[in-house]
């Protein structure tokens, strides 16, 4: 799929042009923002904000940039913004279990019981992050992006990234470590 | 320090990122330190842990939502487009003026004292008025005076055959 076409087809109207730019983008941004806030009614109402910020900035894309970092970068701002805006993410994060073990059953059948308690600490963990290092965080670990992609999509230098990942990654070894020697005591 | 070094370390490790010599180093750290081994593990497990949170599917209904995006955004347009005239800028200009200097006046804390110092303007400026009718009407009696004078004097004139004797008795 040519990008830049579809958006200037965006922005020209024509029909199916948009679709097709939700298609691409909506599970990525919506997964970005579940990710980040851990609620997912929370979630959607973001997704929606940050495609509504995307059509209206649409006609200020530059072409010679890359479309995804561009997105990226304007999904990260507004999950940001909105975080120091209305701390919303304070709040507990939605149950682990309600959105994923479905998903996982069906992928993953034979993870163990452990695996699947670490996995439920961590996500219930990250909202001990500071946004910046949470988001360095999802973007490495979760969506598997590189230090050059998440760089370009946070606008700081690779030394800078590297170093909120392997900070977020210590601090929630370390709170997974006191959770469960908590767990082993009781 | 060799803890605090490890813990820079660590992920580098579990990436296999590190030269061999630092790698050594992590190992037999690793091996000697209790503490440094159980945050090693806890951290593979934190690895595995966020790399393995699979991706949640968007619901239909946002999905209607983001699809129904630019049909909002041109009935909004349509509806507002006699707005964006040109043509209208002035107006809008004066009318925030005008709605800027009224909020100024309708929120005042102090509004009765505004509206008292405008009410003893609007009274000085109504007496001012009155002085100087008064005025003005002095000055109309002046003038008729002064011209029934000189038109009494001028009748007594001769050449307008008034009574030279009459005038000096």
């Amino acid at each position: 799929m040519d990008l830049n076409k579809v958006i200037k087809e965006c922005l020209e109207g024509k029909e199916g042009a948009w679709e097709m730019l939700v298609n691409t983008y909506s599970k990525r941004i919506f997964n970005m923002a579940y990710q980040f806030g851990g609620s997912y009614q929370e979630a959607e109402d973001l997704t929606q904000d940050i495609f509504l910020k995307l059509y209206h900035s649409l006609p200020k894309y530059d072409f010679e940039k890359n479309f995804t970092a561009w997105l990226l970068t304007l999904a990260k701002n507004h999950l940001i913004d909105t975080y120091r805006k209305t701390k919303w993410e304070k709040a507990n994060r939605d149950d682990f279990n309600e959105h994923f073990l479905a998903l996982e059953a069906a992928e993953n059948p034979e993870a163990g019981l452990i695996r699947k308690a670490n996995r439920k600490m961590v996500w219930e963990s990250l909202n001990h992050l500071s946004s910046e290092i949470r988001m360095a965080i999802i973007l490495r670990d979760i969506q598997d992006k590189s230090y050059e992609e998440i760089a370009e999509i946070l606008s700081l230098p690779i030394g800078t990234v590297k170093s909120r990942v392997n900070r977020g990654r210590l601090e929630l070894a370390k709170i997974l470590q006191e959770k469960k020697e908590g767990s082993d005591e009781l | 320090m060799n803890c605090e070094r490890i813990e820079e370390l660590l992920f580098s490790y579990l990436e296999d990122e590190l030269s061999p010599a630092e790698k050594n180093f992590v190992e037999t750290h690793l091996a000697a330190c209790q503490e440094c081994a159980l945050l090693y593990s806890a951290s593979k497990e934190t690895r595995e842990a966020l790399s393995g949170f699979p991706e949640v599917e968007v619901g239909e209904s946002l999905m209607s939502k983001l699809y129904a995006i630019p049909e909002k955004k041109k009935k909004f347009s349509f509806s507002l487009d006699f707005l964006l005239k040109p043509s209208l800028q002035p107006i809008f200009a004066a009318l925030t003026v005008f709605l800027t200097i009224m909020s100024f006046y309708l929120f005042n804390p102090d509004k009765k004292y505004i509206d008292r110092s405008i009410n003893q303007k609007i009274h000085l400026g109504y007496s001012q008025v009155e002085k100087l009718y008064a005025k003005a009407e002095s000055w109309t009696d002046r003038l008729d005076d002064y011209k029934d004078n000189v038109l009494g004097s001028l009748k007594n004139w001769k050449i307008f055959g008034g009574d030279k004797d009459e005038a000096k008795s």
